[in-house]
Formats: structure tokens, C-alpha cells, sequence
């Protein structure tokens, strides 16, 4: 499994995606900006929606439900997480943001091997918070160069 | 071990007979040791390399009066024992005197220097009877940087010593036009002299030990003891090369294993400097870094030089007195300021065009409208100050390329005038080094192919010398660099000869010389009979041509039999800016390179058909060429279907054939700053990048090349692409 033995609990921002309440660690998001015209790129995977000016920066824009499988029906899309990953800044379109949260070490579980809906190999665990439950991100994992680089390859000599 | 100090070695000097060979080669080894070590005050160290120079020039029987000789080294330690003596002197009245520490500079210059045994490691006993090199080094020996060195502080080292080097080749480059120029001694001499400092203190003491033979030398010369020879130029420009790889081998080290290796030929070239006499000029001409044979070459590459030399004499004395003084800057941050700036534009453009400070929202705010031009005003001062800051001169470059001609001229064995102008025109930085290969392999290629021997050119009713002029200036938005020979120019029909050899032609039916002349840029293409080592392996020009192209720029020929050959390349002013023409296709919006572009028209059904096998061709005047539908290319929805709706725009990139692309509409001509869509994404066939247009959004900047090589091979996106997959 991903999750590793090393202490998983943390600050997390959490964000509404198709119903259901995900977390991501707050070190890795740089910020949170409002939705904008997004420039869509041919010949890229379609979890890549495209890429947006920062402020002068070029960065892509990954959809989520793509990303995940899900459909895109009923998508609000109102905010982008821009994550930072090493040097690279990268956007994630999200439904609605929620709050931050601090999620102890003993309140993540291990993210059950069966279900449907998100690969659980995207998952760091799962938190419960105040009886609610949160699917906490890997981030890293789900931005990953090989898949991205081996989707984008595949799409461009379709 | 031998502990000496200065007033031993001097007490032993005294005590020596001109016949006492042996004692004289050790003792001028203690005293080379000496005269590089760190406790000897400055002032002292060139007087003991002077008694060390004329105890080796005793050594190796390079004298006639053996007595004169010997006496003039005791003299030159007598005056740096009593320079030492002055030394401290000052140091103890710095003091005031009753400090307890006064003695301390007593023991500063007393103390005990270690003198090996056996002068050389690789060299036991017989050493002693052999003239022994000053330093006891060997080439390709290893040590390492000093562990408890300051990182930072020797890569700013590096940075500063390779300009001090670079600025000394210009005035030695400069000196060896006109070798009274004291100035320029000088500006070689403090080179030297900085290094040498910054390195002792930086524990580099093999360094600053080369440093210092090299600053005598010069120090030598500026005290008019010798003349600037052309034995002694040499002699400087190896030691300038010599600095130049010992400081590229610790710029290695330091990214790596820490260990420094002995330059090959290092203690040759620092015996040569220590034991140099201008009389042994003709021993140095046949040492292996110049060809024997092209010692009247040599000489009269000397001359060209000094005729050449108004404009390196300036470029060097310019160098060396104006005074700007300069920030270091990391060019990342540069260029997020560039970007920044380039945002505060498009932000400054938004708020102007607010309907508030435009006035259409009913009433005036004559007020804030003012306030909001004088804003504007502002913020295009600083944009064009932000792009200026990237500009460099041409002139490092080309006085770079001053030192290569006179290298390639000895070896080749030609005469040339190489004559520079307009070193003073800006170019980006970033083409600086992209621009610096081809230049390098073009006049190398001028001097040995295009530039024929004195005998022949005398023969045909030229000068015997060749002159070779490399030239800048600005034309229409471009940067012009121009380099002509007057050579024999390109032989046209060897050109078709061996491009039919090479299958690259079939005939030369239809071409035009330029047409000819542009094949030499194909891999492979090679036309000089002989290959050297200078140039001729069929590698380069394709090379060129890519370089330069890389950085949007265009390389053209032209050539006349017996005249000669000029290139001319044209740059882009920065390679920050690309000038597009923003497209409509559907929804969406691209920019084409305007480089890319010939012409656009709107067609007539006459024009369009469809050859089976090839698909879509568009014939314009006769020219057949293939259309490609960006919208399939692309996947994008709701564009133009029917050509004759559109818009038809004929591209190519110089090497492909010309090519149609169908776009819904121009929507207008606009400079635009591009970026890279960030590694995550990667490559993206077809596009070469973003760009930040006037409404704040991306636009995309097509890969002409790319683009027209996609439609040839038919590939297209199902419509409308992301979304269909996701769903």
C-alpha cells in the first residue's frame, strides 16, 4: 500500500468534489483562486483541462473527476486548489472549498482495499473528523509524472 | 625537511659560487616555493621570483656571464629581505609599538618554510642535477579544494576570475597591435594580480602560484625590462588559457568530487614563464602549441593584428576604464520581474479600459482617467527598462572571436585582417551562448575554407592578406550579424556536385544560387577536400543552421566566385518577445509565429481539391501545396468547415515544404511574451508554447514545424476531445 507507516496526521484543507469530502495536506496548496477562463491544450489527456495565467506563470489545470473516472455531469467547478509539488504549480479544479481542518494521527484510517467511485491508491487514509468522514489525498500521487507523461504520449500518437 | 626562511636562503645565497650547480638548482627550488608562499609579504614575493628566475637561468646554462647573474640574484634577495624588513616595519607601527604582539611580525616572516628533500615527488635523487621545474608539480597530479573553504565565496571567485581572464585576453589581444600600450599591460596585470590575490586567500595555492609566474612575466614587461614580444604574447595567452581551465576545473570540482587536477603542460608553461628570456624566442615557436612551420604566418598574423587593431585597441581600452558599476542578478528572479511587470500591463490595460475611467459608463472621471494615464505611462517605461535589462552587448563575443582568429590563422597557415564592428549592438542574453558555437565554427570555416593561402590569393591579384569583417548593426526589428570573407567563394558547382553525390538533389534545374548555396546547411554536407582538424568533418553547418534557428533567427548566403562569401544572420531582438498573429479557430485562440508566415488569402473554390492518398491541396500560382484544418488537428469545435469561409495561411520553417493552414480568422498582429506550459504537461506536439494575452488569458503558440509535420502524417483529434473521453 501507499500509505506509509510515517505519521499521516496534519492540517488539511478540505474541498467538496461530486458529494463527497475530500482533504488535502495544507502544505501542499499554495492557494486557493477563484474560477477563470481556462485555455483548453489539444492533444493532452482530458484530466488536463488546460492551463491558466498566475500572474504572469503559465500552469496547467487537472480535473479532478477525470482524473478519478467520475463524470462531469453536475460539475460546479467554482474554485481551484493550485497545488505546489517540488517546483511545480499545478491547479485542481474543485466543486467547493471547505475549511481547514487538523486531523490527528489516530483519527486516519488505513483507505479500505474494495470500493468503487476513487482509486484508493490516490488516497493517503481517511479521516473522521466530528463524525464526518474525509478522503484524505495524495497529492503527489495523483499529479504523478509517469501516468500524466505516459497519458500524454498515448494521446498524442492516437 | 629543511626548514628556510627569506634570511637563510639569502644568507646562502651569498655563501654560493657560480659553478656550485647543484646548490643553485635546490636553492632556486626553496626559493620558487618562497616566492608563491602566502607569509612572504607581497611586496617581497616578485623580488624573490626574480633571484629564482636568474638562479634557473643558472641552473640550465642559460647564461654567459655566470657572475653577473649570480650576483644580481643576491642582489634582487637583498632588496626583498629588506622589503620584508620594511614590511614589518609598517605592521609594527600599525601597532603602536608597545603591544605584546610585537614580535609576532618578526615571526610572520621568519617563519620556518618547509622545503621538500626531494624537490619532486616523481623525481627522487637525480633531481637534484636536473633542471628542475619551479613548481613541484606534475600534470594530471590530483589535490583537492580546501575542505574549509566558503562555498560562495569561491564560486563568486570563479564568476570574477572569469572575467578578469576574459578582460585580460582582450588587452593582450590589444597589446600584441601595439605593445606600448601601458594601459593594457596594466589591465593584464591587475587581472593576474586579482587572482593570484583572491585565490592565495582562498587557500587555491596552485593557483595563485600560476597567477603569480603570470603576473612577473607582465610585471616584467610593464617595467620595461622586456619587450612584448611575440614569444612573450604567446607565452600570456597560454597563461591565459592555463587560468581559464584551472578555473573551469574547480567550477568542476566543486559541483562534484572536490578534487582539482593539474592541468596538463601546467608546470611546462609555469617553468617557461619563471625561466622566460626574450632571446629563446624561436625555442617557444617550436613548442607543440604552435606549428613550426607557420612561424612567418605567425608573424605576419602578429601584423594583421596590428592592423586590425582600432578596433580591439578600443574595445579593450573601453573595457578597461569605463567604470559602470554592475549588479548580479540570478536571471530567474530577472525574469519573474519580466513576467510580473508584463502582468502589470495586461492589470494597467484592464483598469483603462474600466468603463468607470473610460467614461462610457455615463459620467467622466476626468480625474481618475488622468491618474490612470500618468499610471500607464509609468508602466510601459518599466516594461521596456525590464526588457533592456536582458540585453548584453556583442562585444565579449566578438573579442572572443579575435583571440580564435588569430589561432586559426597560425594553424592554418593563412594571413587575415579580421575586422569587427558595431560590438556595441544588444543582443538578449540567453542568444549570447546559443549564438556563440555557430560564430566560433563559421569563422573558423571563413579562415580555413573561405580564406585562400597568400600564394594563391597573389597568384589571382589579391592581397596576400585575407580580411574576414564580422559586423552588427539593427535592420528592421532584427539584429543583423553579418560575417564576410574575401575569399574565393563558394564553388557552386562542387556544391550541386556533391549534393547529387549525397541524393540530396536530383538536378540542379530551377535553383537559384541562394537555393545552391543553402544546401551546405544539410547534415553531413561537407565540401573542402581535405578534412583537418580544423574543419571539414562534414559536421557544423547543419549545426549552425539548427542554432540558429532555435533562437528564431535566419541565416542566408550569398556569394560571388573569387569575391567571397558573406552570412548574414538575422535574430529577433530578444527572445523574450515572439510576434504573432493571433488566429481564431472556433473557440479557440492561437498565435503563428509571424516568422512562420508568408502569406494568407481567402480562396476560390478553383483553388481547393483533393488528391487521392495525399488529402487536401490548395494550388496558388502554380504551387501545389498540402492544406492542414487546424480545428482537426486540434479537436476543436464549431470552426470554419468550408475553406472558402476561412481563411487559408501558407507556413513553413525554412526546411519543410509550404503548407496551408485553415483558420476561421486573423484577429490581428501582437508581440507576445512566451512561455513554457511547465514541465508537468510536458511536450505538446503542435504547440510550443503560451503566451499571456491582452485579456489576461493563455493563448497557445503554435509549432508551425510541428503542426504541418502532424497533418502530413494525418493524425487528428475526435471531436470534441476531453470531453468525449470523459464521459
Amino acid at each position: 500500500m501507499s500509505t506509509a507507516t510515517a505519521t499521516r496526521g496534519g492540517k488539511f484543507l478540505t474541498f467538496f468534489l461530486a458529494g463527497e469530502e475530500y482533504g488535502l495536506e495544507i502544505l501542499k496548496v499554495s492557494e486557493i483562486i477563484g474560477m477563470q477562463p481556462i485555455t483548453r491544450v489539444p492533444r493532452t489527456p482530458s484530466h488536463i483541462r488546460g492551463v491558466i495565467n498566475l500572474r504572469g506563470k503559465v500552469i496547467p489545470i487537472m480535473e479532478l473527476r477525470a482524473r478519478f473516472g467520475m463524470p462531469r455531469d453536475g460539475a460546479e467547478d467554482t474554485c481551484i486548489i493550485v497545488v505546489q509539488v517540488g517546483a511545480v504549480q499545478t491547479g485542481v479544479v474543485v466543486d467547493k472549498v471547505s475549511e481547514v481542518v487538523s486531523i490527528g494521527d489516530a483519527e486516519i484510517e488505513d483507505a479500505p482495499t474494495f470500493g468503487d467511485g476513487i482509486h484508493t491508491e490516490y488516497l493517503l487514509g481517511i479521516g473522521k473528523t466530528n463524525g464526518r468522514v474525509k478522503l484524505l489525498l495524495d497529492i503527489d500521487r495523483v499529479l504523478s509524472g509517469d501516468e500524466v507523461a505516459a497519458a500524454a504520449a498515448a494521446a498524442s500518437t492516437a | 625537511m629543511t626548514p628556510l626562511t627569506l634570511d637563510d636562503a639569502a644568507a646562502l645565497l651569498v655563501q654560493l659560487e657560480p659553478t656550485d650547480q647543484e646548490d643553485i638548482a635546490k636553492l632556486r627550488e626553496a626559493l620558487a616555493d618562497l616566492a608563491l608562499d602566502v607569509q612572504v609579504p607581497l611586496a617581497a614575493q616578485p623580488l624573490v621570483a626574480r633571484a629564482a628566475r636568474l638562479l634557473g637561468e643558472l641552473a640550465d646554462h642559460r647564461t654567459d656571464d655566470r657572475e653577473a647573474t649570480l650576483a644580481a640574484a643576491n642582489v634582487a634577495l637583498d632588496d626583498a629581505v629588506t622589503a620584508v624588513e620594511a614590511a614589518e616595519r609598517r605592521a609594527a607601527a600599525r601597532r603602536d609599538g608597545g603591544e605584546a604582539r610585537a614580535s609576532s611580525a618578526a615571526a610572520t616572516t621568519t617563519a620556518p618554510i618547509v622545503v621538500p628533500e626531494m624537490p619532486s615527488p616523481v623525481a627522487p635523487a637525480a633531481s637534484s642535477s636536473t633542471p628542475a621545474p619551479a613548481a613541484t608539480v606534475v600534470d594530471g597530479s590530483v589535490d583537492t579544494v580546501p575542505d574549509d573553504s566558503d562555498l560562495d565565496l569561491l564560486r563568486d571567485f570563479i564568476i570574477e576570475s572569469v572575467e578578469c581572464v576574459a578582460n585580460s585576453e582582450a588587452a593582450l589581444l590589444t597589446l600584441e597591435a601595439s605593445p606600448d600600450d601601458a594601459e593594457a599591460v596594466n589591465t593584464v596585470f591587475r587581472a593576474f594580480h586579482t587572482v593570484k590575490g583572491t585565490s592565495a586567500f582562498l587557500g587555491l595555492h596552485r593557483m595563485a602560484g600560476f597567477a603569480h609566474e603570470a603576473e612577473s612575466l607582465l610585471s616584467r614587461v610593464r617595467d620595461r625590462e622586456i619587450a612584448y614580444t611575440s614569444g612573450c604574447a604567446e607565452l600570456s595567452l597560454r597563461s591565459v588559457d592555463m587560468l581559464k581551465a584551472m578555473l573551469a576545473d574547480i567550477d568542476r570540482a566543486l559541483a562534484g568530487d572536490r578534487r582539482l587536477v593539474v592541468p596538463v603542460g601546467y608546470s611546462a608553461l609555469i617553468a617557461a614563464l619563471a625561466s622566460y628570456d626574450p632571446s629563446h624566442d624561436a625555442s617557444l615557436a617550436a613548442s607543440p602549441h604552435s606549428v613550426a612551420t607557420t612561424s612567418t604566418a605567425a608573424e605576419s598574423g602578429d601584423d594583421t593584428a596590428r592592423r586590425a587593431a582600432p578596433a580591439a585597441a578600443t574595445a579593450g581600452a573601453t573595457t578597461g576604464t569605463t567604470g559602470d558599476s554592475t549588479v548580479r542578478v540570478r536571471t530567474d528572479r530577472l525574469d519573474r520581474l519580466i513576467d510580473l511587470i508584463g502582468e502589470l500591463v495586461i492589470a494597467e490595460s484592464m483598469i483603462a479600459g474600466d468603463p468607470l475611467v473610460s467614461g462610457s459608463a455615463g459620467g467622466v472621471h476626468h480625474d481618475l482617467a488622468r491618474k490612470v494615464t500618468h499610471a500607464g505611462k509609468i508602466t510601459r517605461e518599466l516594461q521596456e527598462l525590464a526588457m533592456s535589462m536582458r540585453m548584453v552587448p556583442l562585444r565579449t563575443m566578438f573579442s572572443k572571436l579575435t583571440r580564435l582568429v588569430r589561432d586559426v590563422a597560425i594553424k592554418a597557415g593563412k594571413q587575415v585582417e579580421f575586422v569587427t564592428d558595431g560590438e556595441d549592438t544588444e543582443i538578449d542574453r540567453n542568444m549570447v551562448d546559443i549564438l556563440g558555437d555557430p560564430l566560433v565554427h563559421m569563422v573558423r570555416n571563413a579562415i580555413d575554407h573561405g580564406l585562400e593561402a597568400p600564394d594563391q590569393r597573389e597568384a589571382a591579384g589579391k592581397a596576400r592578406q585575407g580580411q574576414v569583417r564580422l559586423s552588427a548593426y539593427h535592420a528592421g526589428g532584427n539584429v543583423v550579424v553579418e560575417l564576410r570573407d574575401d575569399g574565393n567563394g563558394l564553388d557552386r558547382d562542387r556544391i550541386i556536385r556533391k549534393a547529387i553525390e549525397k541524393g540530396l538533389i536530383e538536378s540542379d534545374k530551377g535553383m537559384s544560387d541562394s537555393e545552391i548555396f543553402a544546401l551546405i546547411f544539410a547534415p553531413g554536407f561537407s565540401t573542402a577536400d581535405t578534412v583537418t582538424d580544423l574543419s571539414g568533418r562534414g559536421v557544423g553547418m547543419d549545426v549552425v543552421r539548427r542554432n540558429i534557428e532555435s533562437i528564431r533567427g535566419r541565416i542566408d548566403i550569398a556569394s560571388a566566385p573569387g569575391k567571397g562569401t558573406t552570412f548574414t544572420i538575422r535574430l529577433p531582438l530578444t527572445l523574450a518577445v515572439t510576434d504573432g498573429m493571433l488566429v481564431r479557430v472556433g473557440t479557440e485562440r492561437f498565435i503563428v509565429p509571424t516568422v512562420n508566415i508568408h502569406m494568407s488569402f481567402r480562396p476560390e473554390p478553383s483553388m481547393l481539391s483533393t488528391v487521392v492518398g495525399r488529402g487536401e491541396v490548395v494550388m496558388l500560382r502554380g504551387e501545389v501545396m498540402p492544406m492542414v484544418r487546424l480545428h482537426r488537428l486540434f479537436g476543436v469545435a464549431d470552426a470554419v468547415e468550408h475553406p472558402t469561409d476561412g481563411l487559408l495561411m501558407i507556413v513553413g520553417d525554412g526546411e519543410q515544404r509550404r503548407t496551408v493552414l485553415l483558420v476561421d480568422e486573423l484577429l490581428g498582429q501582437q508581440q507576445v511574451v512566451a512561455k513554457s506550459l511547465g514541465e508537468w504537461l510536458g511536450t505538446v506536439r503542435g504547440i510550443s508554447g503560451g503566451a499571456i494575452l491582452g485579456d489576461g488569458r493563455v493563448g497557445l503558440i503554435l509549432d508551425v514545424g510541428d503542426v504541418v509535420a502532424l497533418g502530413q502524417s494525418g493524425a487528428s483529434v475526435p471531436l470534441p476531445a476531453g470531453i468525449a473521453l470523459a464521459a
